[in-house]
């Protein structure tokens, strides 16, 4: 790659969605939705259940067709490429199921080679031992706890060391120490300059490892900025005063923007 | 960038995984080995063997049982069961064509229905002391790709129609005895001459009466002719409509 052209796509966004609009027949489920994400960034999708954090996700890994909008990956046209798109794209999906009968040494070596990645033993019993689940190898991934599932999905999801990971609410139903280590990997996958979309609805989450947020609500996004920026941009807000008690936090911004009624 | 994968390197790792999932689906293994070897255990008395058509017969005809579990047991089944738990969602994110995921899954039951066509002979032969030529080995497994091929269609079908693992299980079972004994009582004649005409026209039937043929119990003639024809029509018609409608996701 020449300078100038190395330049050029250090500025380009990793990711930018532009005017997404997804539909399941009738319902809108994400609706004219635009956001982009740099390079080494943690982005964060917040938003209550049904928002449309999953079908966003799924536009942008090939599994629903958008009934319009743009998706980049570095400027390229994800559906106009999707393999070459998926190829740099690290995907956990929010229910991620693997074959039940393989074993976690069997899925390494499918998934190495879907993505094309050549491992010797040596790699997969260190990446193992890293995940905690050396011992556990010749195991069936349908004999493994919830978190050590978890764990092997968020492995695999990163076995290419994509540019993009797409975590769908990858903490949901983790054990506090599961949870802190996945902060650990999205972490150490930021040093490595590799950027993160994730969505969530759990404000730690949010505050304590993205450095931007994406408040979204039936299909839209109402507001974008860094976790302070959105407790800044939002505190003299009628709606997020009426529901602060004392200092105005992220959750009270978000319980402000998206109403306090309960969702399914 | 990281590039997209190579074909052959792709295959090989679905390929690979799809016969290991196979295998260790004791279900389907079992219902693809045992109902076959069950059935020459039944009709081990010769009055019986004679009625179904003789011993070698016999033998086709469970081949034709084991390949026909198979594909609704293993295939149909599981399909729509990892369908609900998700399992194609998460290979479909990965760079690899689409198509090739149910295509290594169509393989590898391909495969295993031509073993279980081998064992069936094999033991057949000893459980009735008959042998089979070598070109009757060779044509038996040709006609056993046909009807893995359209059992395979029609499990494909079924998982195009019906969305639900649980219905699917149940379809499967009931869709197994009815196209058992449909193809079987009306070869038999017990059940009158128009149940008999519709009976040579099901797929078991179909199949069935090119295995007469081949094993050179009825000449080949029109019949058998229209009769293979048939079963390629119920290929491309079930396999037509079970792509067609075939569904992903399960919701
Ligand atoms: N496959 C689907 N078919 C039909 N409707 C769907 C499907 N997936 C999601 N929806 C609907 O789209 C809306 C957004 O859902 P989703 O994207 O899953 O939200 P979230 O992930 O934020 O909870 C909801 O109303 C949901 O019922
Ligand atoms: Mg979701």
């Amino acid at each position: 790659m020449s300078s100038v052209a190395k330049n050029h796509s250090e500025k380009l966004p990793v990711l930018s969605v532009e005017n997404l609009i997804v539909s399941y027949g009738s319902n809108k489920a994400v609706d004219n939705v635009s956001f982009s994400i740099k390079k080494g960034e943690i982005f964060g999708l917040l938003g209550p259940n049904g928002a449309g954090k999953t079908s966003t996700l799924s536009a942008i890994e090939g599994l629903v067709k958008p009934q319009s909008g743009n998706l980049l990956l570095e400027g390229t046209d994800m559906q106009k490429h999707p393999a070459e798109a998926k190829a740099n794209m690290g995907v956990q999906l929010q229910s991620t199921s693997f074959q039940f009968e393989l074993t976690i040494d069997q899925l390494i070596r499918l998934y190495a080679g879907l993505y094309n990645v050549q491992l010797a033993r040596r790699d997969i019993l260190n990446s193992l031992k890293e995940i905690g689940l050396e011992s556990e190898s010749g195991k069936r991934f349908k004999q493994l706890s919830g978190g050590q599932q978890q764990r092997l999905s968020l492995f695999i999801a990163n076995i290419h060391h994509p540019r993009l990971l797409l975590l769908d609410e990858p903490t949901s139903g983790l054990d506090p120490q599961s949870r802190r280590q996945l902060w650990d990997t999205i972490e150490q996958n930021r040093r490595n300059g590799g950027s993160i979309l994730l969505t969530t609805h759990s404000m730690e989450e949010a505050q304590s490892v993205c450095d931007r947020v994406a408040i979204i609500d039936h299909g839209k996004v109402i507001t974008v900025d860094t976790p302070k920026g959105l407790i800044e941009k939002h505190k003299h807000d009628q709606r997020v005063r009426k529901v602060a008690r004392g200092k105005v936090t992220l959750e009270d911004v978000f319980i402000g923007l998206t109403g306090n009624e309960i969702r399914e | 960038m990281n590039n997209t994968p190579e074909p052959l390197h792709y295959l090989r790792s679905l390929l690979q995984a799809d016969f290991v999932v196979l295998l260790r689906n004791r279900r389907a293994i079992l219902a693809g080995l045992l109902s076959p070897i069950y059935i020459m255990f039944i009709a081990k008395s010769e009055k019986t063997q004679a009625r179904l058509g003789g011993s070698h017969f016999l033998v086709v005809l469970a081949v034709t049982l084991g390949i026909l579990s198979l594909a609704l047991m293993g295939y149909a089944v599981n399909m729509a069961r990892d369908r609900e738990r998700g399992v194609f969602q998460r290979l479909r994110v990965t760079p690899v064509p689409q198509w090739t995921i149910m295509v290594s899954r169509l393989l590898i039951q391909v495969l295993i229905s031509e073993l279980i066509a081998i064992v069936v002979l094999v033991v057949g032969s000893r459980m009735n002391n008959i042998t089979f030529s070598a070109g009757e080995y060779l044509s038996t497994l040709l006609v056993a790709l046909l009807e893995s091929a359209m059992f395979l269609a029609i499990g494909q079908a079924l998982v195009g129609l019906v969305k639900s693992a649980s219905t699917v299980t149940a379809v499967s079972s009931l869709l197994f005895a009815a196209l058992l004994l449909t193809g079987l009582l009306g070869n038999s004649g017990i059940l009158g001459d128009t149940f008999q005409t519709f009976s040579k026209w099901t797929p078991v039937g179909t199949i069935m009466s090119v295995f007469q043929s081949v094993l050179h119990q009825v000449a080949w003639n029109g019949h058998t002719t229209l009769s293979l024809f048939a079963c390629f029509g119920y290929i491309v018609l079930c396999g037509f409509i079970g792509i067609k409608w075939f569904q992903w996701e399960a919701r």
